[in-house]
């Protein structure tokens, strides 16, 4: 029935030849309907450049007649042709034109230089309006700043470039996505990322690090309705729209990039203390474990002069004590040494391309290479591009071709706190821990007890499970995508276009069965003989746009352009896994390795799933004499993924644009360039996380006497729906001075989440014990302004200083939970509260130490100072929240000569974590692992002490002291570039430019934070991986 | 090239018209999971729905029942425990005695899912369609027994008692009185009655199980006449066990007496962390991991055993004075688990109803009708096939008689979740003796007016359920 409908638009254009040969770029109504008789005549023309120079060879057609002309080297020409013929100009280099004879000559033609528009329209995946001539707010990253840049995802590139969105990284691991947030979080229960499209192909954010970000021409953030609104129930988060690069008519060019660098660890604020300072905390302690046997946290007591025991020991055991702590004293390990390196990069890519005046092409073959700072950790990438597009006549099209296959090696233990974790080991070891007996070897929890230890073991623990366990993921997908376009009437064109991509994921997990963390029968090595586990998700992805779309100008000044779209998306995902035991070692990584028996029981895991999305559009924009414009949208989306009942919904947006700029009283002001104002209006939703969440669902995993039972899992709900976004936009673009160098933006939006889904208890009468029913009764509003500015501080021949500032500040506020509730806890330590920011911290607040006690204090909510600590009765919402207010860039370039200097700066602001690792490394019930060394200088010891930390037997609580300030500024990438001046390479044809550069990556940064790493999306820090600092040198050639 | 034209755009067309007919695909169903109209597609499927309601039924409220009442010692040894529950201290927030409220209410939304299930089948067997019917109205009665003898504010008729769910459903349910509770209970083992088959089972619920539920039932209703007749079915239809099958009983080797219990396999062992299941009933009181003795029988119901002459001591107290030093000497015998050398410890079948229990309601009933004959007559039977040498007593008053009933029901169905609900069900007080004191930190009386006398509804769902009344004396 819907197809129906696009149907009869699309018949109704098609037979309306009145309507649709009317008109066209410079020649007016003619009386085509009348059919009288029309001269063929000879014209003549001459056609331009935009600089006003006659242009040579350009080709006219005559598509009407058929007859075909070449223009003279200076740009004149001569055709037959009659009243109402279609005449197309063409040239390398140029874009086509297409002309409707008026049945008078000559004829002055301008043909606009190929690709140089970028910067004036928007490309929105469905859309090309001009700037000047739709309300859209986006932002385009170029080419220029995403290339080479040392990172392989490019999500994590654009942290500090684009208003309004925030990019938090989620670890160091090399190809790491980052979690991006555009005009704040606006869903809690669905997913918060944004919609990633390549050259129309959606993408997974899981697989951008599969894309080289080399071979992308321009990357397009859609921040407001009007964009957004056209990807319906999936825009509400913002799109991404990527474009990779094509040839260019021309010549063809070969273009080799090279770059090696070198990653580091980054170090955090604060510091554990080393063997000195360890041994004399333990001494101070004294007997603190167990007063009555004389027992203390470690030998810096045990062999202490000031232990009783050694001071009323014999002189032999005096001098063996002493003779002890000088050797635990000549040991000093600093972990990091173990757990982390400088970790190698390399990034390699060559490029070809060119074409001819009807095919063009763009290939390109890259190979990123980049290892982790922490140990096994890495990432290699192999990559292959390859742009075709093709125009003959009235049918135009291309084929995109991307290969990528990404093989990611991960560290062990990231993000855990249990002994045993690699990344917590480093800080929980002690300092005179080392690791290895002098044959060399490790001495772990296994065999410590063959060899006299003194410690705890636990980074030598972390280290034996590093060493005898790999984990690794590949990725490969195939991204094809095919687009034909055909000018079926000068006015219409029809599209279509087929993407599919096909990815899939090996996981691989092993543990070495003769090594102490392979021989536990428990889990994850059941049966106590290592473990070999392999998993694979196949992902197939396709989607099908075929539409129509009407373009037209009616008295020179009404400018209309109509869309009409039909969308198919569908998604299938299999997934096969198992776990394999009982490894025969002399098989590693290999699943002949495994042994099936019943001790060694593999387990074997898998799902399908599959989700479809079927969309209809109407797209439409009216400019009126260049100055007003205004811009509607509808879609009509259905999807799998929402209750039968509520399937269909249509998604909508409004905008309008005013171009001041055009106006006559501005229109010859030399300071004003130019000034536009806009505002725009609509609805989206948020993409549902999970394919079947409305279904009740029923499990066969329980048994009653041994047989198999049913139990139904999920409750469903029938009424399950979108979350809807509505939200609205108003702002202004404005360029001053003569050569437009200063340009300012500036936009306020309002986006309300209504319908939002957040988990809620329900009635234990239900039968569901532990299952939080998704009910879509919460409101959410953010509400933010965005500024961007740049400009030109100096322009010169020689000189160049390019500013350019960005920033953007978000109000989150819940403001609807549901009839019942107005708050409700959201894990441990945050709560959702109306009139909060979602993401809001709650804790006790801290009231420092006690100076006289050393007890630790808290506040109640009376304000009220105590000892004792209760978490429910004084927990309060003054530690702000985990997603920022505030977030932003600024870049300057400074040109001089042929060395060019860029430095992005990125800052986050008004935004609060938990810092975790401060509960483990300073808390005395943790002491037999390495402390801070604020346990030693920093912690309550007499009367009058005014100090940090409490009195050492005073339990460490979870207090406001946890959530801290995460805020802060990074110098992210600085890029200096010597591009080799034209006139060294002379005559020479075979290399026509180089460059070579030097780029430092997250240089430095500017934080309160206590913990590893201010930026994670995590809203808790424990043992994270970091972001490392890397620093390269490459160079770039052309050919 | 005119005709490529052409072959073009037909073919263009041709693609974007294909994706025409997906409109209907977006009818997709999942299959990772069972959904709600495959779940119960014949009458094998509804056997495996009630075998789920089966699985769901827990034996915490027996837990509860022998760390609340003076059943057990909290002995020094237990480390590694949270004493809290022992000592009466529970609040609505504590999931040690409201964990059961969840549990039950599951049992009951399978059972009703499986009803409404089972009601859409048709062209099935009729008989089975019908013993079903039975089976799963069977288990949401007694489910709600359950509740009902754990949550009831009191057992007076008009006290609160527990919503009863008739069917599947997310809402916010009230609470019914007792006496509501009771007539809805009545109302589904009739209907029950009347629909299930003849065959005997031990494991799912037979005739004989309906009728030793309906006696319960009456009991906790002072329903005398009911409670006399449906004991007295249950008493012909499955004698006591001789002196030589009762210790087997306990090791799952007979079933003599056994009416219904939940069959435990060591299949049905919890695999993972999140598994829904129990692990084995043993664990509740003794710890195979370092051997640790978490509750072991007081020393106040030890007393009352003729230790050499009543079969129930051996078989329920296990004597093991080689424990070592620090250890408690007497043990519960009763869940220690089957004789088979690859045995899982602790692991046997939860025993809901035995016939022993039949004759105490009889005889209850009988005093309280005032047939005292009767009442000693079945007090007698009991004793004489526990104990050896057991010579009839005659007990002339009611209310010694009475008494005499609720000791012999201390001793017979010790440790089986009965004696916390029967001094509720008398209003009587809790009194742990003083040779038990180890561990109580002064928790020796427990008053039937304090509020934790009777187990409060759990803090979350009066947090959800805005119909929801907590029991008196508890905040939220």
């Amino acid at each position: 029935m819907h197809a129906q409908a696009l149907l009869t638009l699309a018949l109704s254009l098609n037979l309306a030849p009145t309507i649709a040969k009317t008109g066209s770029k410079s020649i007016s109504f003619a009386n085509y309907g009348n059919s009288f008789v029309l001269l063929q005549q000879t014209i003549r023309g001459k056609v331009l450049d935009e600089k006003g120079q006659g242009i040579g060879g350009v080709t006219v057609r005559n598509l009407t007649a058929g007859t075909t002309a070449q223009s003279t080297s200076d740009g004149n020409f001569s055709i037959t042709a009659k009243q109402g013929d279609q005449l197309e100009f063409s040239s390398v280099g140029y874009d086509r034109q297409s002309n409707t004879f008026s049945g008078s000559g000559p004829l002055t033609i301008v043909l606009a230089n190929k690709s140089t528009v970028l910067e004036d329209v928007t490309v929105t995946g469905y859309t090309n309006y001009s700037k000047k001539q739709s309300a859209n707010v986006s932002t385009t990253v170029k080419a220029k700043d995403l290339e080479q840049v040392p990172m392989a995802s490019v999500d994590q590139m654009l942290q500090g470039r684009v208003p309004g969105m925030s990019v938090m990284a989620s670890s160091g691991q090399p190809g790491a996505t980052a979690s991006v947030v555009i005009r704040g979080i606006g869903s809690i229960n669905g997913i918060s990322d944004p919609l990633y499209v390549i050259d129309g192909i959606p993408i997974a954010t899981s697989e951008l690090k599969n894309f080289s970000a080399n071979d992308f021409e321009s990357v397009n953030v859609l921040r407001d309705a009007t964009g957004k609104s056209l990807y319906g129930s999936r825009g509400s988060n913002g799109v991404i729209v990527i474009t990779t690069k094509k040839g260019k008519s021309g010549q063809l060019t070969v273009n080799f990039n090279s770059q090696y660098g070198l990653s580091k660890l980054t170090r955090p604020k604060f510091q554990m203390m080393n063997t000195q300072q360890r041994l004399q905390f333990e001494e101070e302690l004294g007997a603190f474990v167990d007063p009555d046997n004389n027992e203390g946290i470690g030998p810096g007591w045990t062999y202490s002069p000031k232990n009783p025991d050694v001071a009323g020991g014999t002189s032999a055991y005096k001098a063996r004590a002493a003779q002890i702590l000088d050797s635990l004293r000549g040991i000093n390990v600093d972990w990091r040494d173990y757990f982390f390196r400088n970790g190698k990069f390399m990034d390699q890519q060559v490029n070809v391309s060119g074409g001819g005046e009807h095919v063009r092409f763009y290939s390109s073959a890259g190979y990123y290479k980049q290892d982790g700072v922490a140990i096994r950790s890495g990432l290699d990438r192999y990559t292959l591009k390859n742009n075709v597009d093709f125009d003959k006549g009235k049918l135009s099209g291309g084929v995109n071709v991307t290969l990528g296959y990404t093989n990611s090696k991960f560290t062990e233990g990231v993000g855990a706190s249990r002994v045993g974790s690699s990344m917590a080991s480093v800080y929980y070891a002690l300092p005179y821990e080392y690791p290895y007996a002098p044959d060399g070897t490790l001495i772990h929890f296994g065999n410590e007890d063959d060899y006299f230890i003194l410690d705890q073991r636990e980074g030598s623990a972390g280290l034996e499970r590093l060493l005898n366990s790999s984990s690794s993921s590949e990725l490969f997908n195939t991204n094809v995508g095919l687009n034909l376009n055909y000018q079926l009437l000068p006015t219409l064109k029809v599209h279509t276009r087929l993407g599919i991509d096909y990815n899939t994921t090996t996981g691989q997990d092993y543990i070495n069965p003769d090594s102490y963390y392979g021989s536990r029968d428990r889990d994850p090595t059941l049966g106590g003989k290592g473990l070999f586990a392999e998993d694979n998700l196949r992902s197939t992805n396709v989607i099908s746009t075929t539409g129509l779309t009407y373009q037209n100008t009616f008295d020179e000044k009404h400018n209309l352009e109509l869309s009409a779209y039909f969308e198919y998306l569908y998604r299938r995902n299999r997934a096969f896994g198992y776990k394999g035991y009982g490894i025969d070692s002399r098989l590693p990584e290999n699943p002949n390795g495994v042994t099936v028996s019943p001790t060694y029981l593999p387990a074997i895991l898998g799902g399908r799933t599959k989700y479809a999305l079927a969309s209809y559009m109407a797209l439409g924009r009216y400019t009126y004499d260049n100055r007003y414009s205004l811009t509607a949208s509808y879609r009509y989306d259905g999807s799998s993924r929402v209750a039968e009942a509520n399937r269909w919904h249509g998604f909508y947006s409004f905008g309008a644009n005013w171009n001041i700029k055009e106006e006559e009283f501005l229109k010859s002001n030399e300071f004003i360039q130019g000034l536009s104002l806009r505002a725009s209006y609509g609805t989206t939703a948020s993409t549902i996380n999970g394919d079947f969440n409305y279904l009740a669902t029923f499990r066969k995993d329980i048994t009653y006497g041994g047989e198999t039972a049913i139990r139904p899992y999920d409750p469903g709900n029938p009424n399950y729906d979108w979350e809807y976004v509505d939200e609205f936009n108003a702002g202004f673009d404005m360029e001053l001075f003569p050569s437009k160098r200063l340009r300012i933006a500036m936009d306020y939006y309002n986006k309300i989440t209504k319908n939002m889904f957040f988990d809620q208890p329900i009635s234990l009468t239900s039968g569901f014990l532990d299952r939080k029913l998704p009910l879509s009764t919460g409101k959410m509003r953010n509400r933010g302004l965005e500024m961007s500015l740049s400009g030109d501080v100096i322009k010169r021949e020689d000189w160049g200083v390019t500013l350019g500032v960005n920033a953007s500040y978000n109000k989150n506020t819940i403001l609807y939970l549901s009839d019942a509730l107005t708050e409700v806890l959201d894990g441990d330590t945050r709560i959702m509260r109306v009139g909060l920011p979602y993401g809001t911290y709650y804790a006790p607040e801290w009231a420092g130490v006690n100076p006289q006690t050393g007890d630790a204090q808290y506040y109640n909510r009376d304000g009220s100072i105590t000892t004792e600590y209760d978490e429910t009765s004084q927990a309060v919402t003054k530690s702000g929240s985990m997603f920022p207010k505030w977030v932003g860039g600024f870049n300057t370039t400074v040109r001089w000569k042929n060395l060019s200097l860029d430095a992005l700066f990125a800052f986050v602001s008004d935004v609060s974590r938990w810092n975790n690792e401060d509960f483990y490394n300073e808390n005395s019930g943790y002491m037999t692992s390495n402390q801070s060394i604020r346990m030693l200088t920093d912690r309550w010891k007499q009367p009058g002490d005014n100090t940090i930390l409490q009195r050492i037997d005073v339990s460490r609580e979870y207090t406001s002291k946890d959530i801290q300030d995460a805020s802060f500024l990074r110098l992210r990438n600085v890029n200096l570039v010597y591009q080799f001046p034209k006139t060294l390479f002379g005559d020479q044809k075979v290399i026509k430019g180089a460059r070579i550069f030097f780029q430092g990556q997250n240089l430095l940064t500017w934080t309160s934070w206590r913990g590893l790493d201010p930026e994670n999306s995590e809203g808790i820090s424990r043992f994270n991986y970091p972001a490392p600092r890397t620093y390269t040198a490459g160079f770039s050639v052309n050919f | 090239m005119k005709s490529f034209k052409n072959i073009l755009i037909i073919g263009l067309f041709t693609v974007g018209l294909s994706t025409f007919y997906s409109c209907n695909k977006l009818d997709l169903k999942p299959s990772d999971t069972i959904d709600p109209e495959k779940a119960y597609r014949n009458l094998d499927d509804i056997d495996m729905a009630i075998k789920g309601a089966y699985a769901g039924m827990t034996y915490t409220l027996i837990g509860n029942s022998v760390v609340v009442s003076d059943e057990a010692i909290y002995p020094l040894e237990n480390t590694v425990g949270n004493v809290s529950a022992y000592r009466w201290q529970y609040t609505a927030s504590s999931s040690s005695v409201t964990s059961a409220f969840g549990e039950y209410y599951v049992v009951i939304d399978r059972a009703n899912r499986a009803l409404a299930g089972l009601e859409k089948l048709e062209k099935v067997d009729a008989d089975t369609k019908k013993h079903y019917q039975g089976e799963l109205l069977a288990v949401r009665a007694f489910a709600h027994v359950e509740l009902l003898r754990a949550y009831a504010a009191s057992y007076e008729p008009t006290a609160l008692g527990i919503p009863y769910m008739l069917k599947s459903e997310i809402g916010h349910p009230p609470r019914k009185t007792v006496a509501e509770v009771i007539s809805l209970v009545q109302k589904d083992i009739n209907e029950a009655l009347s629909l299930i088959g003849d065959e005997e089972a031990v494991y799912r619920f037979s005739k004989t199980g309906l009728y030793a539920l309906q006696a319960r039932a009456a009991l906790y209703a002072k329903d005398w006449p009911l409670a006399i007749a449906a004991s007295s079915k249950v008493i012909a239809a499955k004698p006591l066990a001789d002196r030589t099958s009762f210790p087997k009983i306990w090791s799952d080797e007979s079933s003599d007496e056994v009416v219904f219990s939940l069959r435990r396999t060591a299949a049905d062992l919890p695999k993972e962390d999140d598994s829904p299941a129990e692990g084995p009933i043993g664990a509740l009181f003794f710890r195979q991991d370092g051997e640790i003795a978490l509750y072991t029988p007081s020393n106040k119901l030890i007393a009352l055993f003729d230790k050499n002459k009543d079969i129930r001591f051996g078989s329920y107290i296990l004597d093991d004075p080689n424990r070592g030093a620090g250890k408690q000497q007497y043990l519960i015998g009763k869940y220690l688990g089957r004789k088979e050398a690859d045995a899982t410890a602790g692991l046997v079948d939860v025993k809901l109803f035995r016939t022993g229990e039949m004759y105490l309601i009889r005889a209850e009933a009988n005093t309280e009708t005032n047939k005292l004959n009767e009442a000693n007559s079945d007090l007698n039977v009991l004793r004489k096939a526990r104990i050896q040498d057991y010579q009839n007593q005659v007990i002339a008053s009611k209310d010694e008689l009475i008494d005499a009933i609720l000791a012999e029901r201390y001793k017979e169905l010790a440790f089986e979740g009965h004696r916390f609900f029967d001094l509720k069900r008398r209003k009587m007080p809790i009194r742990r003796g003083p040779q038990d004191a180890v561990n109580t930190a002064g928790a020796l009386l427990l008053e039937s007016t304090k509020a934790q006398y009777n187990f409060p509804i759990p803090a979350d769902e009066i947090f959800v359920n805005k119909n929801m009344v907590q029991n008196p004396g508890y905040t939220k």
